[in-house]
């Protein structure tokens, strides 16, 4: 375990390395080509998100995007009511909206929306858990359940157009403001700010897989009636990951509705709770780090091939998670911890054998 | 008043269909454990085989329906075989490779016939309408009825009455057991996965004539499909077929009532609820597990 | 007053009364046996106390509090332990890491995100020397042999140190000399803790019982010494079925 956690902390501090400093480097501190790896960054905290409750609790949250799109709502109902000034924003006029709708209303303070990114997709994946995990609700049907909500709530986004702008999303937004400081998206500083979230969401991450909370979800995904009735409530446990889970991924939105500018249902579509599914399975969902890193690779893969293959794109990403699925259900991270087993017992195995022919002896003649 | 009247008709047609597509669902979980997240592409396999042989062999819809069904079970076979039988020991590994083959269905379709919707004639000999009083029934309807109600039968029949139905009975009840006396558990879980996607097919072919065949035409039919198996309960047959009735006419009143769009934000709270609180269905097989 | 007091306790399964009425006591720091033959409502008897089945009658009281109606979890916090008949330890992780998860006097959240994953304590090395598994720690569970793996689940119930604890067929598949160390082990436990053992073997019994229970279709056919149990016709007739 201390080996493990070792491994971990120069894992992030290589991850940090890169990140904060390799990257601006390579594409020559340039706002611009930044910009794109910011949006990779925030796409990465919602798959070491979805790590933490698929990799380490086995519970599969198809619904990710759910709470990801609650967040990036939130970011720009600030923004976009900070656009509009005195007046109502412009979609709501159409609708023949004409008072602001008092859910709207709290969105003109900064503090509050920040908090709301965070607490409502927390306080709402908590729900969906409470009335999941108290039935004892698991496998496939976690899945089918959250699925079920995410269809259903970007119906209602797109439904209730007065309130959200409908299929359009809510597009014209201000720049952020945070405390004094205009936050100019094709600025460095922009990267910086998101690299910096990412890499404390991965110290909370890993924080916790290595805490003994790590451990009991590690314990209820092998096997939750056992670790009953060792007196662990496994129904609150399983509900606080999908809590802190649900929180990340919220946001991980916000930081996606300021790079892109907009919120779209779209961010809460099927497909692209799908995406998130394959890059955390990519990278390896057992660890936050390797999901994270997946998250870059398959989005920086995208970014290049798409323009080869517009068309063709969706198809060999649909042909990557199948053979993932089979191949490699462990992903990346798997290869990298098997391959490195692999090398250590080849290196030491002369030195362990003999130790074990003696153990062996010794139990014997004992 | 008609209008209710037409609309519950409307929803019954719908229900058959629902009803073929769940059956195959429901035989493929209820057999393997696999939710078969693919299974909205195999009904849109169906669709487009129909549309490519009626347009490129001057093939009818009611004529196509053997062909379609031997050609969706086909590729059905060959997931079974090549992907899916691989992943029975990782359940929830199924849903995930489902879900990739479902996306490669229809990203395949978009890119060798297109995106734009696909137009399938119905049968001149089911042209016309039967009306009773303000009540309108087109012939295709009343044949889609009549049609669902025969593969109902027929399956309850191959269930119960066929050596291979027996077969997968006792591979149902207990696997190792079934493979101690013989029964190649393997080869049954390919067969039924077939017959499950021939099913699909079969009902994307109904369906063509009234609605617009396009690559994501599966993904709203499967969610409804699936409510209708949770709701139907494992291993009931007659559950599956009410289920079906039931949320069919249901979806139709709905549209009527309140529009498209809550009813079935409506369908998929029922879904959710369901699965919490009668996690069994509506109308569990009355079996101790 | 009884350690743990059962009380006319029924369950039914669709029509079948698993366990029909059964009534006794178990006094703190007893070794009690539960016998009889396949079918008789042991385990279920067992799975009535832990709440692993909930009954459809009767009273079950552990040190005074009345437990038939709490969740699993919460009568294990009580100090109700239970070892399944299938060895049940986690395969994924390692031996250190299976004994942290069981030793769990501090079963809520608030504890588990501030302390390490594994705690590397006095009392874990001890319980690692007594079972035989110091040197294996990093392991994980599934690479354990059979035997290994039962020691691990022993291990894990000393760790869990539950006042009350309930055994399914501990013993099976080990050999006479693992049998004899176990037997050993169980003794040292009545010290502090109270067993009930469900056990088909009767060396092991004669070694352990402090006093036997044998049951019958659901219902207390017969309690006391061995030596009562042993003389008892009743018993006999069941066992022999004369």
């Amino acid at each position: 375990m201390t080996n493990k956690l070792s491994y971990d902390i120069i894992g992030l501090a290589l991850f940090a390395a890169v990140i904060l400093f390799g990257v601006p480097a390579f594409f020559g501190y340039d706002g611009f080509e930044l910009n794109t790896f910011s949006r990779y960054l925030s796409l990465a905290i919602v798959s070491m998100a979805l790590a933490l409750s698929w990799g380490t609790a086995g519970l599969l949250n198809l619904g990710q995007a759910a709470t990801f799109g609650m967040g990036s709502y939130a970011m720009a109902m600030h923004l976009k009511l900070k656009a509009s000034g005195e007046g109502l924003p412009d979609f709501m006029g159409w609708n023949n909206v004409e008072t602001l709708p008092a859910l709207w209303v709290p969105f003109h303070s900064l503090t509050f929306t920040l908090l709301a990114g965070l607490l409502i997709p927390a306080a709402v994946g908590g729900l969906i858990a409470i009335f999941m995990f108290r039935a004892r609700i698991a496998g496939v049907f976690v899945a089918v359940i959250t699925l079920a909500f995410l269809v259903a709530f970007q119906l209602l986004v797109i439904e209730q157009q007065g309130f959200t702008g409908g299929q359009n999303g809510l597009t014209g937004l201000a720049q952020l403001e945070l405390f004094g400081w205009t936050v100019d998206i094709y600025a460095t500083s922009f990267y910086y700010l998101v690299g910096i979230c990412l890499m404390v969401a991965l110290t909370v991450g890993l924080y916790l897989t290595h805490s003994k909370f790590g451990l009991i979800l590690r314990a209820i995904r092998e096997d939750a009636d056992r670790t009953r009735y060792f007196g662990y409530n496994v129904a609150n446990y399983q509900t606080v990951i999908f809590c802190i889970s649900a929180g990340l991924a919220g946001w991980a939105g916000m930081l996606y509705a300021l790079v892109l500018e907009f919120a779209s249902p779209t961010y809460m579509s099927v497909s692209f709770s799908l995406a998130i599914v394959i890059w955390c399975a990519v990278g390896g969902r057992e660890s936050v780090l390797a999901a994270a890193a997946g998250a870059i690779l398959v989005n920086l893969a995208e970014n290049r091939l798409s323009d080869v293959f517009v068309e063709g794109w969706h198809m060999m990403l649909g042909v990557l998670f199948l053979l993932v699925v089979m191949f490699m259900p462990r992903g990346i991270y798997g290869v990298i911890v098997d391959a490195g087993r692999a090398l250590r017992r080849k290196g030491g195995g002369d030195a362990e054998e003999p130790a074990y022919d003696a153990s062996l002896k010794s139990k014997q003649e004992g | 008043m008609d209008v209710v009247f037409n609309q519950v008709f409307a929803g019954l047609s719908f229900a058959s269909i629902l009803l073929i597509i769940a059956l195959g669902l429901a035989i493929i979980y209820g057999t393997m454990g696999v939710i078969n997240l693919a299974h909205g592409e195999f009904v849109m396999l169906g669709a487009y085989a129909t549309w490519a042989l009626q347009s490129f062999a001057g093939i009818g819809v009611v004529t196509a329906l053997p062909l379609v069904f031997v050609a969706v079970a086909a590729v059905g076979w060959i997931i079974e075989k090549g992907i899916v039988q691989w992943l029975y020991h990782r359940p929830l590994d199924t849903i995930l490779a489902t879900w990739g083959i479902g996306i490669i269905l229809q990203q395949a379709i978009r890119m060798g016939v297109g995106a734009e919707s696909k137009f399938v004639r119905g049968p001149d000999w089911l042209s016309g309408n039967i009306e009773i009083g303000t009540l309108v029934m087109s012939n295709y309807r009343i044949f889609v009825i009549v049609f669902s109600v025969a593969v109902l039968t027929g399956t309850w029949l191959l269930m119960t009455r066929t050596e291979f139905g027996m077969k997968l009975r006792a591979v149902i009840q207990n696997r190792g057991i079934s493979e101690c006396y013989g029964i190649e558990a393997k080869r049954v879980y390919s067969v039924t996965f077939a017959y499950g996607a021939g099913l699909a097919g079969i009902a994307g072919a109904l369906i063509t004539p009234l609605f617009s065949t396009i690559p994501t035409m599966g993904t709203g039919l499967v969610v409804d499909a699936f409510l209708v198996v949770i709701a139907g309960g494992l291993g009931s047959l007659v559950g599956t077929a009410a289920a079906a009735m039931l949320i069919g006419e249901v979806t139709a009143l709905f549209s009527i009532v309140i529009n498209d769009t809550l009813g079935r934000i409506a369908v998929l709270a029922g879904i959710i609820l369901l699965i919490r609180f009668r996690p069994r269905g509506l109308f569990p097989a009355d079996t101790r597990r | 007053m009884a350690q743990l007091e059962v009380r006319d306790l029924h369950v039914v399964f669709g029509g079948l009364r698993a366990v029909d009425g059964m009534t006794f006591d178990v006094e703190k720091g007893e070794i009690l046996c539960l016998l009889g033959p396949n079918g008789a409502g042991k385990s279920t008897t067992l799975d009535l106390i832990c709440g692993k089945t909930q009954p459809t009658g009767g009273s079950i009281r552990f040190q005074e509090t009345e437990i038939s109606q709490m969740m699993e979890f919460q009568r294990a916090r009580l100090g109700v332990g239970r070892k399944f008949q299938v060895p049940s330890v986690y395969k994924e992780l390692s031996v250190a890491e299976n004994l942290s998860v069981a030793r769990s006097m501090k079963p809520g959240i608030w504890h588990a995100l501030t302390a390490p994953a594994v705690r590397r304590s006095k009392r874990m090395r001890e319980i690692l020397d007594l079972v035989g598994l110091a040197d294996k720690t990093e392991e994980p569970a599934g690479n354990l042999s059979h035997g290994e793996t039962q020691w691990l689940e022993i291990a894990m119930l000393i760790a869990q140190d539950s006042r009350l604890i309930l055994m399914d067929e501990p013993t099976a598949g080990m050999t006479i000399q693992e049998t004899a160390r176990t037997a050993d082990i169980f003794r040292s436990l009545s010290e502090n803790h109270t067993l009930i053992v469900v056990e088909h073997d009767m060396s092991f019994v004669r070694t352990v019982a402090d006093r036997i229970i044998v049951m019958n279709q659901g219902t207390l056919l017969a309690e006391g010494s061995i030596e009562e149990i042993e003389e008892n016709e009743a018993v006999k007739t069941a066992y022999l079925g004369h």
